[in-house]
């Protein structure tokens, strides 16, 4: 029965599999250890063979011939090579943009954590002076009349999922290191019932010895005698606790009570993550716990705060080397929105897209270049030793069919490559003057993103008739503003609109930074301002006539005022029109630009209840066979038994009697074989069927239903049946 | 057979079964909550008809060995289609191996085994990684064994270098010494930073038997983001991701999904399973208990054949006292004192071949779990 399941594909290497018989029923081995680099490179480049459109020829490139002796097949592997590094530089540089826009947005919490610390730790010193003997003196301790609370400070997270937060503990972490703290960072699995109390102050004291314990007895004493080692007792010990909620109440009350018994000694605080709301501690914790406690509460900035600065420092900002497709735009906005709303699982997307990118799309490196201040001069020194089939490759990209010009050389495929960096550039700034004003009236920059990065929107903008369409709703007589009727951007105009003039102003001192490089709208921004500048001493008469409440005297300024803020909706109309080219609008946009939508969200979200099951329901769609050539919806002796069996079960309610199934799934192997007979166009099963004795065909059909059950009970579809019902088996997915 | 037959015998065996009765009827409730109206109606329904229901035993069942032999020589449909699309597959490895090496860890689901395409891909393209395969379909894998394992192949590496830089971290503890999983666990995760080496976890059914618990997936999440080590795993349950949370999924395991049907059948994964037309029935209870049976000694034989005896001639009692019994073998010099009894009880009731259940009238019965017409097969057998 041990025997070793062969699939075909292995078959032919017999040695291995009859090495491989002997592991199957083990519970762990060593498939193989690691070999020298120089077989690896050789082994991987063979089974890349034929991956990737046009790159099938080895490349006589001088750096090939450098990085390899043999000619075969090295090209792969250089590739390889050159995708990688270019996703790791990419994702490295769009990595520190997150961590450092994540850093950026908490530093405000962080530095009122580290105040708030301090400040208790200065009081704490200032009345208690202890020598290390007193500390390491076994308690009670004789100043210890004083109050024993911890300073405790409740940071709510405002998220109901935990996983942002963790991150942002440990930043936090990082911050306080960095400022004269010990830091303990504790999660919910320090402070469960089976470890208990023990296991916490284990991982306390593994965490502050930078070493570890040795057998050393998991104590209090233990954690005092560290604290009296030199250079230590000047520092506060902070212990955060990221998810309290998630912790067991008893183990985390008793770790409290412990931990102020010693409070007076070792200066030690409390930094808790709460997910709901701050009563949470109260209606958790022990009152004899809580007593123990001196809390003060911190708030945290919410999810879509986050989602905006990252929009704007990674899609917007960093977009030159690599960005996204409108498709995968809009189907990213509906994951955060819709699938749990976490900025963690939003960037672990967008590092899947990046992957994939690099991955999928051959010529992909050349967007590395990107990065460099002399692009143009990188990617003609690349060109030149670029084999000639990567270059047909980028002559093949669809976004090249059309273009002519290209097919002139090197030359003018370069020129494409920099002209695609400048529109991009172009692009980030127009969007980054949308996002300005996004700012001021609160909307979402996902928003305004995918609609920006939405090819027929400019497609639309393009013609001339189209865009007094496109932007009648933004016009300022319409009253159309039902956020569902009306484009984001066309809100952002209307936003425009209705700014008082001291916002405005605010407005274009921002535009005139981000529009540095487009010299044209620039002008226009400068003479914008002054052009307000000369409203603004208006502005106090405006003011005081407010006060009086007479409309129409205002009217007059509110007219003037009015005529710049249309004006300033027009120079963003007319940079949308004439700078915001959407990166799929460009030449050669594949080599940044990640499209495929599909392959994201497969590698995303497996979704494998409603995947197993229509495998099963269409494994013809798998198994090409000619068999199921005829019609693919009945069933056939020749299908998959499994196959046969579930679609059986289709007909079955909540539990399905066994007698009945089997005799359906002997019917469909005995009776339409008889029928394929009859047809004389034999299934491959039946071709290879020998005349049975019934008894055997009576076997092989029970052991075909065994096999088939055993299959739909690994994959979970079917529940057992149970003692009290022993001829019944239960389904248990319905539906896909 | 007669449904008022039918019926006795459905009422005997629920009788016979008490002690399991409640677990079952938890699961029963289980079912009515999780199912909505419409459905709970369709249970009742069919808990009605019940009685009309045909049984497996009317299926004419063959031979368990026949079955076994047929089952373990059954040709696979399809071979050539499945090899191709197996082979359709490899054409993928790189890609599997880019993502890999961008961090991301592979979990590779759709129907039908996995386990040769996922070795396969391991031997052919994961050559600069050590690969450890985990049997996660065997409810008999120990993780504390693996991590060691993983630990020691760590350590070696850890030790090599430390022997030629500086020798910092030298007094880190061996992995000798680790006690519990999770110290083993967070030593790798020490480690893990200062090996130059990459292993690569290759788990066959990470939702397997043995790895299903939270713990073990806990201690999985844990190893898998350390900065040398990767994941390659495969699931074959539809509520596999059940198993994790969000912390696991974008932080630990970093799953990037593929939908990878293979249709080759589960036999390794599957032979552990009980086979449906075989373990059910009491054709095979009554096996089990003859084999039990003939591993006693003659006289223990003679003892159930006595207890037998007495539940066939009354079906309507609830059992046999045990002081009647021992009355009954002594006359027969059976037994020679209630000790002697007792350890034939003992015995029999390990082997689940006799229940102790509570008489009517307070004092304590013994009774065979097997319905009148198994038992009377059992002793025309135990010759």
């Amino acid at each position: 029965m041990a025997k070793h399941q062969t699939s075909p594909q292995s078959a032919s290497s017999q040695g291995a599999n009859s090495q491989d018989a002997n592991h199957t029923l083990e519970p762990f081995f060593i498939l193989h250890k690691a070999q020298p680099q120089a077989t690896v490179v050789e082994k991987v480049s063979k089974s890349r063979k034929g991956r990737k459109k046009g790159i099938e020829s080895s490349p006589k490139s001088p750096e090939k011939s450098k990085r390899t002796t043999s000619d075969e097949q090295p090209s792969n592997t250089l590739y390889e090579q050159w995708w990688f590094k270019a996703f790791n530089e990419i994702w490295s540089l769009i990595q520190s943009s997150i961590e450092g826009v994540l850093r950026d947005i908490n530093l405000k919490l962080f530095n009122e954590v580290l105040q708030w610390i301090e400040d208790s730790f200065s009081e704490i010193k200032s009345n208690v002076k202890l020598s290390s003997s007193e500390i390491l003196q076994p308690y009670p301790l004789l100043a210890d009349t004083l109050c024993r609370k911890i300073p405790t400070a409740f940071v709510l997270t405002k998220n109901a999922e935990f996983v942002d937060d963790i991150q942002t503990f440990c930043d936090l972490g990082s911050h306080l290191k960095a400022n004269r703290c010990h830091v303990a960072n504790m999660s919910a699995l320090d402070f469960s019932l089976k470890f208990g109390i023990g296991g916490s102050v284990r991982s306390l004291l593994r965490q502050l010895h930078s070493e570890p314990l040795d057998g050393k007895i998991a104590d209090m004493l233990t954690l005092a005698k560290w604290y009296c080692e030199e250079e230590k007792n000047d520092k506060p010990i902070v212990v955060m606790i990221d998810d309290m909620e998630c912790c067991n109440a008893d183990v985390l009350g008793n770790f409290i009570t412990m931990l102020s018994e010693w409070v007076m000694k070792i200066p030690i605080f409390f930094i808790m993550g709460v997910a709901t709301t701050i009563e949470a501690p109260k209606n958790m914790l022990p009152s004899d716990a809580l007593q123990h406690l001196n809390p003060s509460k911190l708030t945290l900035g919410t999810p879509s705060d986050r989602m905006n600065s990252l929009v704007e420092s990674v899609l917007v900002e960093v977009c030159y080397c690599f960005s996204l497709g409108h498709e995968v735009s809009v189907f990213l906005r509906n994951y955060f929105l819709r699938h749990d709303g976490t900025i963690t699982s939003f960037i672990s997307a967008l590092k899947l897209a990046c992957s994939k990118h690099f991955s999928l799309e051959s010529v992909s490196f050349l967007g590395l270049y990107m990065l460099d201040q002399d692009s143009e001069e990188r990617w003609s020194e690349k060109f030149v030793y670029l084999p000639e089939s990567m270059k047909r490759c980028v002559l093949n990209l669809h976004s090249c069919k059309s273009e002519k010009n290209l097919q002139g050389g090197v030359g003018s495929i370069v020129q494409q490559l920099s002209d695609l960096k400048a529109s991009q550039r172009f692009w980030s700034s127009v969007v980054l003057c949308l996002f300005e004003v996004a700012r001021y009236s609160k909307m979402q920059f996902l928003d305004i993103f995918c609609e920006a990065t939405d090819p027929k929107m400019y497609c639309m903008n393009g013609s001339e008739n189209s865009l007094k369409k496109h932007f009648r709703c933004g016009d300022k007589n319409s009253t159309a503003r039902s956020s569902s009727g009306v484009g984001s951007i066309t809100r952002v105009i209307h936003t425009i609109r209705e700014m008082p003039v001291a916002a405005l102003s605010n407005l274009l001192d921002k535009w005139n930074n981000h529009t540095e490089e487009m010299t044209e709208i620039n002008e226009e921004v400068k003479k914008l301002q002054s052009v307000l500048a000369s409203v603004d001493e208006g502005k106090v008469y405006e003011e005081n006539l407010h006060n009086i409440r007479n409309r129409k005297s205002v009217s007059v300024i509110s007219g003037k005022r009015n005529s710049a803020n249309e004006k300033v909706a027009m120079l963003l109309d007319a940079m949308i029109r004439k700078y915001m080219k959407p990166l799929e609008c460009m030449t050669l946009h594949e080599i940044i630009c990640f499209r495929d939508v599909d392959v994201l969200q497969s590698g995303l979200i497996g979704d494998p209840r409603k995947t197993i099951q229509l495998d099963l329901l269409k494994c013809h769609s798998y198994l090409s066979c000619s068999c199921f050539s005829s019609d693919a919806k009945n069933l056939s002796p020749s299908m998959h038994d499994t196959s046969i069996m579930y679609k059986l079960a289709q007909e079955f309610g909540d539990v399905i009697n066994l007698y009945e199934w089997y005799q359906s799934f002997k019917t469909v192997l005995t009776s339409s074989s008889q029928t394929s007979r009859k047809r004389g166009r034999p299934s491959p099963a039946s071709k290879k069927a020998k005349p049975l004795p019934p008894s055997e065909t009576e076997a092989l059909i029970q052991a075909r239903f065994c096999g088939a059950v055993t299959e739909l009970q690994i994959s979970g579809l079917l529940r057992m049946p149970t003692k009290r019902r022993p001829d019944f088996i239960q389904r248990i997915a319905f539906g896909l | 057979m007669a449904p008022k037959r039918k019926k006795v015998e459905v009422e005997e065996e629920e009788a016979r079964a008490q002690v399991e009765v409640e677990e079952e009827d938890e699961e029963e409730e289980e079912l009515a909550f999780s199912r909505n109206y419409f459905l709970a109606k369709e249970v009742g329904s069919a808990s009605g008809k019940r009685s009309a229901a045909r049984k497996v035993s009317e299926i004419n069942l063959v031979d368990d060995q026949l079955l076994r032999a047929s089952l373990s020589e059954l040709p696979t449909k399809h071979e050539k289609e499945i090899g191709s699309l197996l082979e359709s597959y490899k054409g993928l490895y790189s890609n599997w191996l880019f993502e890999l090496r961008c961090g991301f860890g592979l979990l590779m689901y759709g129907f039908g085994s996995k386990k040769a395409l996922l070795e396969d891909f391991a031997s052919s393209t994961l050559t600069s990684y050590t690969v450890v395969v985990i049997n996660g379909y065997l409810a008999s894998v120990n993780l504390k064994q693996v991590m060691t394992t993983i630990a020691e192949i760590l350590w070696e590496h850890y030790k090599c270098k430390a022997k030629t830089s500086t020798g910092k971290k030298q007094q880190t503890q061996l992995p000798n010494g680790l006690k519990s999983v999770d110290d083993i666990v967070t030593f790798i995760v020490d480690i893990s930073d200062d090996c130059n080496c990459s292993v690569c976890l290759l788990i066959h059914n990470i939702d397997g038997p043995a790895l299903r618990d939270p713990d073990s997936q806990q201690h999985l999440a844990r190893v898998s983001c350390c900065s040398c080590i990767c994941l390659v795993a495969s699931i074959d349950h539809v509520n596999a991701p059940l198993l994790w949370d969000k912390k696991m999924v974008y932080t630990q395991f970093k799953w990037s999904w593929h939908h990878v049907p293979t249709f080759v059948p589960y036999k390794v994964e599957g032979l552990f399973n009980p086979l449906i037309l075989f373990s059910s029935g009491h054709v095979q209870t009554t096996k089990t208990a003859l084999v039990v049976l003939q591993s006693l000694t003659p006289n223990a034989q003679s003892v159930f054949r006595v207890l037998a005896e007495f539940q066939l001639a009354n079906e309507k009692e609830e059992g046999m006292h045990v002081s009647e019994l021992y009355t009954k073998c002594r006359e027969q010099f059976l037994v020679s004192s209630q000790v002697t009894l007792n350890a034939h009880l003992t015995e029999f009731k390990d082997h689940k071949l006799v229940k102790m259940r509570r008489h009517s009238d307070g004092q304590d019965c013994l009774h065979i779990p097997l319905p009148t017409n198994a038992l009377e097969k059992l002793l025309q057998e135990l010759v």
